[in-house]
């Protein structure tokens, strides 16, 4: 399987609560002593896009190999998109 | 007694007096600088880059570049170089030989002894500091920006900056670092390189090298102070403000995370170039000046991108002696959280490789801008509270660099009108 890159959407306490009224709250991870985030997976195609089109985020190349500092209104629309589909896959979509 | 600083040579400030400077620049031609080159100067003046004392010449910047030393055998790995254009150079009608007025923001900086005029290839210069010439990375970008030719000489400031609050108390010269180390009964001390605001992860940095550095020593009164100097320069949109990493650095001392008398908090002038090892050699020789005995250099110290290994920082000073460089490197693996260990832990010791959880301070970044709280055990909630306050009271509204900030902001100093 090709090597996928994540982005951490971390739940705060109102994400918490749309993704249990949506029954999709197993679809957390815990990480960092406690913390609740969606792992959201990309290619590395859907990275270098997503990297274009925001450039205020950066890939954390040398420590957690991961998507961070989207700004925040992108991520509520990923987020959106994940109650929507009820899947964390929809990076795909939100490209489109 | 005299106080020596990095090279084996006195530290000596290159500030006139009032009454003498007043003298001195009268009649001579004005410069006016950017940021930069006012912050060398401040650097070369107090002693932060002795024996620097002035801006390279040729010979110098050639010997930096090839052999990382100075012409006199001194370990120095980034040229210190002033810049101007052909045509400012004709405009000015400036030559070698002449001594002229630096100014800054209108007000008058130092006296500059133009000794040399030269060019010098910087695709050359870019390829022997950064081991590159792509200009993605910040270090060539700035060096491809400099201008058509160099000028080396002496400086001399012809009066002392104000440091701005809330940087005031966190800025100490060499000669007042070292009084300050006396004061506080420290035999040792070991500096730690931040322009973060810190979580747990930079905690634990500190306090592994503290543990490191204090060996054999006794233990009734402390006698090893940890020094943060945090680097204050050039921001980059999306780099925490310079305000919250200062005072979010203080706060782990006045919030009992570091004792009063093991921790103090400085900040120093330069804008960062990513150089990697050079850049810690460089640090090296920055701290070694303020009279601090052991530095601390954690996993890809200075690097940008994937430009280095992430421990050729640490591997670089197996090229000196000890007595080259009188500051003593702490080599530092990763701390990280151990999920099983249920801590934040050290690589050199946690066997959980395949469960560990990473953070860095881009990731604790994505998660205060998602709008949480990070839990305690990763970053103290002191910290996290004084973020949102210097973002209130500093950012306006944000604790990330906006261009708003970089256009309103205080300056960090500004130098009196003589």
């Amino acid at each position: 399987m090709a090597e996928t890159f994540p982005i951490n959407v971390w739940i705060n306490e109102e994400r918490y609560a749309k993704l249990q009224a949506a029954g999709l709250a197993d679809l957390c991870q815990e990480m960092l002593a406690g913390l609740k985030v969606l792992r959201v997976p990309t290619t590395a195609e859907q990275r270098d896009e997503l990297l274009k089109r925001y450039p205020m985020a950066k890939f954390d190349s040398a420590t957690t190999k991961s998507i961070e500092l989207l700004p925040k209104a992108v991520k509520d629309q990923i987020f959106d998109l994940i109650v929507q589909k009820k899947k964390v896959d929809v990076i795909g979509e939100f490209l489109k | 007694m005299s106080e020596i600083g990095h090279g084996g040579k006195p530290i000596v400030e290159r500030i006139l007096d009032p009454g003498t400077a007043k003298e001195k620049i009268k009649g001579l031609k004005e410069i006016p600088v950017r940021e930069q080159m006012a912050v060398e100067v401040i650097d070369i003046a107090y002693g932060f880059f002795s024996p620097l004392e002035g801006f390279m010449k040729k010979a110098d910047v050639e010997s930096v570049c090839k052999n990382m030393r100075l012409t006199d055998g001194t370990i120095w790995s980034i040229p210190i170089v002033f810049d101007l254009s052909d045509k400012e150079i004709a405009d000015y009608g400036i030559k070698a030989g002449d001594s002229v007025l630096l100014t800054y923001q209108n007000a008058p900086i130092a006296i500059f002894e133009i000794e040399e005029i030269y060019d010098y290839n910087k695709q050359e210069m870019a390829k022997d500091v950064y081991g590159t010439t792509e200009e993605k990375h910040p270090g060539v970008k700035r060096t491809y920006r400099y201008k058509d030719k160099f000028l080396g000489g002496k400086i001399t400031m012809v009066s002392r900056p104000i440091i701005n609050e809330p940087f005031t108390p966190f800025f100490l010269t060499p000669l007042e670092m070292r009084k300050r180390i006396k004061e506080k009964g420290w035999i040792r001390t070991v500096a730690h390189q931040t322009r973060n605001v810190p979580h747990t992860g930079h905690e634990w940095l500190m306090k592994g090298s503290w543990l490191s550095a204090y060996g054999e020593l006794p233990v009734e009164k402390m006698v090893v102070g940890v020094v943060v100097n945090a680097i204050i320069g050039e921001k980059r949109p999306g780099d925490y403000i310079d305000e919250a990493i200062v005072l979010c650095h203080d706060v782990l001392r006045k919030a009992g995370y570091f004792r009063e008398d093991v921790h103090l908090t400085s900040i120093s002038l330069w804008d960062m170039r990513y150089a990697g090892p050079r850049e810690a050699v460089f640090h090296a020789a920055l701290r070694a000046n303020l009279g601090i005995t052991h530095h601390m250099f954690g996993r890809d110290h200075a690097g940008v991108g994937t430009y280095y290994d992430p421990y050729d920082a640490h591997r670089i000073f197996d090229k000196f002696s000890e007595k080259d460089l009188n500051i003593k490197p702490v080599r530092v693996l990763e701390w990280w959280y151990c999920p099983v260990c249920a801590e934040v832990t050290y690589m050199g010791l946690c066997a959980h490789k395949d469960q560990i959880q990473n953070f860095s301070g881009t990731l604790i970044r994505s998660i205060i801008q998602d709008g949480v709280k990070p839990p305690r055990l990763i970053f103290r909630p002191e910290v996290f509270d004084l973020i949102l306050e210097c973002a209130e009271k500093y950012g306006q509204g944000d604790a990330f660099v906006t261009q708003k900030y970089l256009e309103n902001r205080n300056p960090v100093f500004t130098f009196p009108k003589l």
